[in-house]
């Protein structure tokens, strides 16, 4: 078996040396293929962090009536505060929400000094805790809440978290659309490659017939030969990623401006990696196998 | 023993590349078939060793129907079996010792048996000093000579050869002839196609003589 098995990988290694323009060429059409796919895969990974970190960060601010005597903003508060998805509650007064402003926009200092009275209403922030951030549940209690009485507006990024979510999906679905017709064309391209290594090695084939070799193991050293181009196209194509990843900041991030967050890409994780690699092989083991069982008349 | 029962084969109507063709080869014969180009000697080889099915008829090795078997068990058959032929058939981008290695290692056998064997057949063609050469740098006689160490190798007990010396000069020719009988005398049953009068008439003990696919006459001497 051993013996066999050392065999098919002398003949293997021969034929992709033997080859060897023609596996550069596969090897790079499925280095290409692959890395389109990582290249929208890795994209879509941050959309669905950045959807992540966004709902578990979920918030709702609730702006109450500037008129609500203190009993009644510590009424809703408590009402705000008991369903089970609520991680905490804080009552902003008019006075902490200028604070908050001046904070943030110190350049409309001026402006903020010459206002004869304070224009910021009483508001709650609600934080929703992690589990609950996508579900129903709570999209149905604000939508409850707008219409309050005493309640004049409600600001949920909810909305956001969605929108997030829409591109990681769209980035994922052009990626497959495209990987996928990539994929379909290293398959053919595979396909080509060992039809004609098995044109080229017809003489050999026939010796091997004539001594008795079984069709398997004839047509091993072909399987292999697919699955280590498949699988050495993907590795590459990994390894072209890592630099993609590295490189995509330095030369175009700072034009992306306040798109850079968005379009960061995040190097795919090692089931994702195992995925692609394991994909290559496949790819190329299909594609030698349809094209041996074809044209390798066994 | 090898027993061909009225066989017939057609490629193309109407006609027949082997017309009601019966013979009987005993264990160990040297047995020559020969005729001119065209007289069906290539076909009623490759009948013996299944590369064509013959149109009728029934052939027997061993008493057993060789057209019963398979396609996908040929290969136990051919395990049987050491074919050789004019071009030589041999991987050109391999040394001798891989060309002469393939049919054990078809068969699984160890490495180190695989030296042994290899080795001990290259010295009975007497190639053991060119053995890790590519069959390219060898004459067409030293050529010749691996394809028959690659058919004994396994030691089987047929050997089939298609005009193995119809590359040859003479002096080759009669040197693998040679070669073949020794073989022979080591107890394969040897089966020769050859169109060669001169070889024929200085081997030859047992001969079929072919013309249009029939039979015209055997000679069968001790």
């Amino acid at each position: 078996m051993i013996e066999k098995l050392k065999f098919f990988l002398a003949v293997t290694g021969n034929n992709l040396w033997q080859f060897r323009t023609r596996n550069i060429f596969s090897v790079t059409i499925i280095c290409l293929s692959f890395l389109t796919v990582g290249i929208f895969m890795s994209l879509s990974n941050n959309l669905r962090a950045t959807a992540r970190e966004l709902s578990n960060n979920m918030t709702v601010a609730f702006y109450l009536d500037k008129s609500l005597s203190a009993a009644a903003v510590d009424a809703v508060r408590q009402e705000i505060g008991r369903p089970g998805f609520v991680e905490s509650v804080k009552v902003v007064t008019p006075d902490e929400a200028l604070e908050r402003f001046r904070a943030g926009f110190p350049e409309l200092a001026d402006i903020v000094a010459g206002l004869k009275a304070n224009p910021f209403p009483p508001s709650i922030e609600l934080r929703v805790n992690a589990r609950a951030s996508a579900s129903k549940e709570v999209v149905a209690f604000v939508d409850s809440m707008k219409t309050r009485p005493g309640v004049t507006d409600v600001l949920f990024n909810r909305d956001w978290v969605e929108k997030m979510q829409g591109f990681s999906r769209l980035a994922g679905a052009i990626g497959a659309f495209l990987g996928g017709i990539l994929i379909l064309t290293s398959f053919f391209i595979i396909s080509n490659v060992v039809k004609l290594n098995v044109f080229s090695r017809k003489n050999e084939i026939e010796i091997l017939r004539l001594v008795g070799a079984t069709n398997l193991f004839i047509r091993i050293p072909f399987w292999l030969e697919g699955i280590t181009l498949g699988f050495l196209g993907s590795l590459l194509s990994l390894g072209l990623l890592f630099i993609v990843i590295n490189l995509f900041p330095v030369y175009l991030g700072a034009s992306l401006g306040a798109l850079q967050e968005l379009l960061r890409f995040r190097y795919p994780d090692l089931t994702q990696a195992v995925i692609l690699l394991c994909g290559g092989a496949a790819t190329g083991f299909i594609g030698s196998a349809t094209s041996v069982s074809k044209f390798l008349k066994v | 023993m090898i027993e061909l029962f009225h066989i017939w084969k057609q490629y193309q109507k109407p006609y027949w590349a082997l017309s009601d063709v019966s013979i009987q080869i005993h264990d160990c014969d040297f047995y020559f078939i020969t005729g001119p180009s065209g007289s069906g000697k290539t076909t009623l080889l490759k009948t013996i060793f299944r590369e064509t099915l013959p149109t009728e008829g029934q052939i027997l090795i061993k008493g057993v129907n060789i057209l019963k078997i398979p396609d996908n068990r040929i290969y136990t058959l051919r395990r049987t079996m050491g074919i050789v032929f004019q071009d030589f058939r041999l991987m050109f981008h391999r040394t001798v010792f891989d060309n002469v290695a393939v049919p054990l290692q078809v068969i699984g056998v160890g490495r180190k048996e695989i030296r042994r064997r290899v080795f001990s057949t290259l010295q009975k063609v007497n190639l053991h000093q060119k053995m890790w050469e590519l069959p390219s740098r060898l004459s067409y006689g030293e050529q010749q000579r691996v394809a028959i160490a690659r058919a004994v190798v396994n030691n089987p007990k047929i050997i089939l050869a298609d005009e193995p010396t119809g590359n040859l000069d003479p002096e080759l020719a009669f040197e693998i002839i040679t070669l073949f009988k020794e073989i022979n005398r080591q107890g394969a049953t040897v089966i020769i196609g050859s169109h060669d009068r001169e070889l024929i008439r200085h081997f030859g003990n047992n001969i079929l003589f072919l013309q249009k696919g029939k039979i015209i006459g055997k000679e069968a001497h001790a």
